[in-house]
């Protein structure tokens, strides 16, 4: 069987599993954040598959963000075997997705900045290789309004000249580990700001220097406009190419030396 | 209504969610290039802007004729939205059950054609330093595979999946910074002698000097396969190399300065093809007009102390002929020699055959009303043939006036195929003064028509023209060339030509120019027209209204008030034994910006932005 007909059918028995049984084990478990959202979560970004509450992903922000516009977050997923994909989302956002990650040869950890439109519960669900998800959590105290106030470059035009701007450094830590350091110049607008289109960077993704893939972004509106990456990867001395683009077609690639 | 309790098994109920969850996007059926071909003939869909390769926006459909028009009623009507509404220019395509349309500022919607559901809309962020120099509009996509293509404000033309709207490829064309824009609607053709499918669309700028140039590209990649300019002598590229220059390499058409050089109004020549082109798949030639040349001011395209007239500034203002496999210019014929009065060439190029009364032979032709004034009957064979010296002035067969109170010509020497003018160029200012004197130009640069295109009916043989009667005072300025800023170097006011209409829907006879009938409308007309073997022709008012006339005699048979002014193009199609008509509503485009005393009339109309659709209503339809 082909992997996306394996996925098909574990996913089908999960539905399986939660048609039939509304009040399954998974739902059941009490929400550690409390979230009034949670139930729906569960339904829509995870598409109601299997899902537990583990501690072991990390979702590091502040308890209060003075800026809605752009709260530092990392996830931390490290601490789980064979992550093949982490999805971070906010409750009580009007776009609760935020960003999806897959981990290759990179680390499960991420670190970038987010807009929240009000105080949220920020989640990261990862799954791994049980095929359930894994999902941790933190609430971020805010001031309201981060999704739909304007983005900074609609007040400026050097976005126009810089879009897609990549600047990036490595840092070596210890003999074997990297982190990488990633900003993009992008708007990234919502859609919600009357007179704004939605625009947004779409997929992103860092190869080594053999080409091999170290990790895949898919983002979404939410990310804080000009996004900066904080990623990890094992064999340093590399120079990476991070290739992507927008939801409007404008794509970039650029090389980042060791 | 009564609840039926459904009794599912959960195995079932399992693959019904899994179904909800995993099932891409409904995706219509492909569309092939024999889709695009027959487009004339197929009535279930609209698959090219014109309705046919050819652009005669004829209809077979008979099922709302002349008996029944005035029973028609509105299926559904879709918002655009936003706080962007400014005019509506579209002409909408309808494939598979979907409507794909334009709207203002660069966006794209596909809409449920049974319902009026949205499926998806695209909005592409433009930046703040756009330069449409008519309106933030947008006049149709094309489709052709699995993806639609649409030019956006920025200079970019973009692909989408038609049946997610997602971006599949983007490609930037020109700087929009200096003044490269796009507004038209691409055109999709098949090169005959490769088999190769190609996406052609051109540029717009001509109002910022910017050198206008016509592209194909593969319709999967995006990548430019040749790209055309337009002024004299500047070069080409055909699969990422140089080709040849267009015409003579020494561009002879525009004059040289004291030491030789050419004069710096070449660098800006203009001439971009902005509107859609027709195809001769025959003659494998892509039929476009060429815009103005830039400046507008004729004297920085005239050799110092010369004539005008000796200089043509090719190849702008006029028609051309290029060769579909590598972008040759084969023939031009131009409407306007050293335009100086913006007069353009771009408006419809609509591909006809007709017999001639003398020889009794089929004559292979073009039509073209153009902004001057006159309507243009070319030979097709003669301009596609592809010999010698592009310029053909004397491929011109007839050229008549359709509209009244012409200033700049009395008409065109039918041996020379030029135009005997009747000294109506604007003058250099005298020593001292800053700019010439003003003087009274009919019809003014918005033209005796304009973009909106005019159709041909099969079953009349005549040719329906959106025409409009006013004029203009026209004065000379000085000019120097300043990248990003408007480059006319001349001074002018709309104003009205008759005190009881501006519009007037002419219908013409191709044979013999003569004017069969005429309707006067009281605003000016901006809205593309549409015919029907129903006997029907179809149009749009800026007062809000869409009309049907009777195609024969101009009679007003049925009109319905859209709430906002129509300067779109109406389209019509079959579904479930039904025909459908569809236009857009929303006002706006170059009248009420650069309309001068139009503004009286224009002032009174509401904004909008909506797709109508209309069918019989149910006690009429047989």
């Amino acid at each position: 069987m082909s992997v996306p007909a394996r996925l098909a059918m574990s996913l089908l028995v999960a539905l399986g599993a939660s048609g039939t049984l509304p009040a399954s084990a998974f739902a059941a478990a009490a929400d550690p954040l409390a979230s009034a959202r949670w139930e729906e979560m569960r339904r829509g970004v995870l598409g109601g598959t299997a899902a537990v509450f583990d501690a072991q992903v990390k979702v590091l922000a502040p308890a209060n963000a003075e800026n809605p516009t752009q709260v530092p977050v990392t996830v931390d997923a490290t601490a789980l075997a064979d992550v093949a994909e982490v999805v971070v989302f906010a409750d009580f956002n009007p776009i609760v997705e935020v960003l999806r990650f897959y981990p290759e040869s990179a680390a499960a950890l991420l670190g970038f900045r987010v807009k929240l439109q009000q105080s949220t519960p920020l989640r990261a669900a990862a799954r791994g290789a049980d095929g359930v998800w894994h999902v941790g959590g933190s609430w971020v105290n805010t001031v309201g309004g981060g999704c739909t106030a304007p983005s900074a470059a609609a007040a400026s035009t050097a976005w126009q000249s810089r879009l897609n701007e990549v600047s990036g450094r490595q840092w070596q830590l210890g003999a074997e580990r990297v982190r990488l350091r990633l900003r993009v110049v992008h708007p990234m607008d919502t859609g919600l700001v009357a007179g704004t289109p939605s625009f947004h960077l779409d997929d992103v993704e860092l190869r080594g220097a053999s080409g091999e893939r170290l990790m895949r972004l898919r983002l979404f509106e939410p990310v804080a406009e000009n996004p900066v990456f904080t990623i990890e990867y094992r064999a340093p001395g590399q120079t990476l190419v991070c290739t992507g683009g927008d939801n409007n077609g404008n794509r970039f690639s650029a090389r980042i030396a060791p | 209504m009564q609840s039926i309790r459904l009794t599912l098994r959960p195995s079932l109920l399992a693959a019904l969610l899994a179904t909800t969850f995993c099932m891409p996007a409904m995706a219509s059926k492909p569309v092939s290039w024999d889709d695009i071909l027959n487009d004339d003939k197929t009535t279930g869909d609209v698959l090219s802007y014109g309705l046919g390769l050819k652009a005669q926006r004829y209809s077979p459909l008979s099922k709302v004729n002349t008996r029944n028009v005035d029973a028609l009623v509105p299926a559904w009507s879709f918002s655009f939205g936003g706080e962007k509404q400014r005019g509506q220019e579209a002409q909408a395509l309808v494939h598979d059950g979907v409507i794909y349309v334009t709207a203002s500022y660069s966006r794209i919607f596909a809409i449920d054609a049974r319902s009026g559901k949205r499926l998806w809309e695209y909005e592409a962020r433009l930046p703040d330093d756009i330069r449409p120099c008519c309106d933030v509009v947008n006049r149709g996509a094309a489709i052709y595979g699995d993806k639609l293509y649409f030019g956006t404000l920025d200079a970019a033309i973009v692909a989408l999946n038609k049946d997610t709207g997602k971006v599949v490829w983007r490609k930037k064309f020109g700087d929009h910074k200096v003044g490269y824009t796009m507004t038209g609607a691409p055109f999709i053709i098949k090169d005959q002698q490769s088999g190769r499918v190609l996406l052609v669309h051109g540029s717009s700028g001509d109002e910022f000097g910017v050198v206008g140039w016509l592209f194909a590209r593969d319709p999967d990649t995006g990548e430019e396969v040749w790209a055309r300019p337009m002024v004299e002598g500047h070069v080409g590229r055909l699969n990422g190399k140089e080709s040849t220059p267009t015409g003579d390499k020494d561009a002879p058409s525009w004059p040289r300065d004291k030491d030789g050089n050419l004069v710096d109004a070449w660098n800006h020549g203009g001439g971009a093809p902005w509107q859609t082109a027709s195809f001769d798949s025959e003659k494998n030639t892509i039929v476009i007009g060429a815009g103005n040349p830039a400046p507008w001011n004729t004297w920085h395209r005239t050799k110092e102390g010369d004539d005008p007239r000796n200089w043509d500034s090719l190849f702008t203002s006029g028609q051309a002929y290029v060769d579909a496999s590598t972008g040759e210019l084969k023939g031009f014929f131009q409407h306007t020699p050293n335009d100086a009065w913006d007069f353009s060439g771009n408006n419809s190029i609509v591909l006809f055959e007709y017999k001639d009364a003398q020889t009794g032979k089929q004559v292979k032709a073009s039509a073209h009303a153009d902004r001057n004034g006159f309507f243009f009957v070319t030979d097709r064979d003669k301009l596609s043939s592809g010999a010698g010296y592009p310029n053909k002035p004397t491929a011109l067969i007839g050229a008549w006036p359709f509209v009244e109170g012409i200033t700049w010509a009395s008409g065109f020497d039918l041996k020379t195929g030029r135009p005997i003018e009747k000294n109506n160029r604007p003058q250099l200012p005298q020593d001292g003064a800053e700019k010439g004197d003003s003087i009274f130009v009919s019809p003014p640069f918005l033209g005796g028509t304009n973009w909106m295109p005019m159709s041909y009916s099969q079953q009349t043989g005549l040719f329906y023209i959106p025409a409009n009667h006013w004029a203009m005072d026209y004065w000379t300025e000085k000019l120097t060339y300043k990248a990003g800023s408007a480059y006319l170097g001349q001074g002018f006011r709309i104003k009205r030509l008759f005190d009881d209409h501006v519009g007037t829907l002419r219908a013409i006879d191709p044979k013999t120019g003569k004017i069969v009938w005429q309707h006067k409308e009281k605003f000016p007309l901006w809205a593309g027209t549409m015919t029907t073997a129903g006997g029907l022709l179809f149009t749009g008012t800026s007062d809000g209204f869409v009309k049907a006339f009777d195609a024969k005699n101009g009679k007003e048979l049925w009109k319905f008030q859209t709430g906002s002014g129509v300067v779109s193009v109406p389209i019509t199609w079959e579904m479930d034994g039904e025909q459908y008509i569809g236009i857009q509503s929303g006002y706006g485009g170059a009248v009420p910006l650069w309309g001068g005393d139009m503004a009286d009339l224009t002032k009174q109309v509401t904004q909008g932005g909506s797709m109508w659709v209309f069918k019989l209503a149910r006690s009429a339809r047989k």
